[in-house]
């Protein structure tokens, strides 16, 4: 590496219109009407071939994954913000200057979208099927037919559950500007009891409507032992598509 | 806006942080982007799961 090498570069949080930004306690690079929100990072850290060793680090990742979350949700508390996703970093502040000027329509864009709205999360979660302690069987033929019997109840069941997604999700985009169904998280990664069937996403000029159809859902679905979660608001991370 | 953040976990971080927001390939010197986030978060998460407590208390703050 040249001893010339800058040891900084700019990392960048997400943008906000220039006119708000002056009010933020953030740092900012202005161009034009957008400024983005920006830190100086150690380039030691996200370096191409230092940054997949700390993205392996979990104590690094929390601690970073943390401060990109508290910086937007703080300017979302304060004014519209264009979440970028983690780890975008450039190394001249011309680079980013550039940027803005390149991608000024789509931000604006993604700006105007989400003016005024926020992102609020909704999570479902199944229960676990319990395994019903079945009879011994009296002979093969009724044991084939207890094992058919089971194999068709879980298939009744998973449809069940699956349609019950399906509908949460439709009946809550009622509610919302716009609204996605991501992956749910696997068992693994959640670490908890339970199995997740909803993992929505939703942008709402107004979240109480939203919140009382969560309660709504939550009733219904109290029997089946179906549970509603609600999350945020969050900075609209799910909304401001995937750039260019 | 008071934030009604409710039992916020780093996979939940996580799966809006490092999987959505405006991705910008292509034109940066630097980019998470580059990355095969899956694995890595994947593996991160694996190495501990829990709620946040300090997220929590702060985003009631």
């Amino acid at each position: 590496m040249s001893v010339l090498a800058p040891s900084t570069a700019w990392y960048v949080y997400g943008v906000v219109a220039a006119a708000h930004a002056a009010a933020l306690d953030t740092t900012i690079v202005a161009e034009g009407d957008l400024a983005a929100l920006v830190a100086a990072v150690p380039l030691s850290d996200f370096a191409d071939d230092a940054l997949p060793d700390r993205l392996n680090d979990r104590e690094w990742v929390e601690a970073h994954v943390l401060a990109h979350q508290d910086v937007l949700q703080s300017v979302t508390a304060a004014t519209t913000v264009v979440p970028f996703r983690f780890g975008t970093v450039y190394l001249e502040v011309e680079d980013l200057r550039a940027m803005l000027r390149a991608r000024r329509d789509e931000l604006r864009a993604a700006l105007a979208y989400v003016e005024g709205r926020i992102e609020l999360g909704v999570k479902a979660w199944a229960p676990d099927a319990e395994e019903d302690p079945a009879e011994a069987p009296a002979s093969g033929r009724a044991y084939l037919q207890q094992r058919l019997g089971a194999r068709d109840a879980a298939r009744r069941a998973e449809s069940a559950l699956a349609d019950a997604a399906d509908d949460a999700h439709a009946r809550l985009l009622r509610h919302a500007v716009d609204g996605v169904a991501n992956r749910p998280q696997p068992r693994e990664l959640t670490g908890r009891a339970g199995r997740m069937i909803l993992n929505g996403a939703y942008l709402v000029d107004d979240p109480a409507p939203l919140h009382e159809e969560v309660a709504q859902l939550s009733d219904e679905h109290a029997a089946a032992q179906i549970v509603f979660e609600l999350t945020g608001p969050w900075p609209p991370y799910n909304f401001v598509g995937e750039g260019a | 806006m008071s934030a009604v953040a409710q039992d916020v976990t780093l996979v939940e971080l996580v799966d809006r942080v490092l999987n959505q927001g405006v991705t910008l390939t292509g034109d940066l010197v630097l980019s998470v982007a580059d990355v095969d986030l899956v694995y890595v978060g994947l593996r991160v998460i694996l190495a501990s799961v829990g709620t946040l407590e300090r997220l929590d208390s702060e985003a009631h703050a």
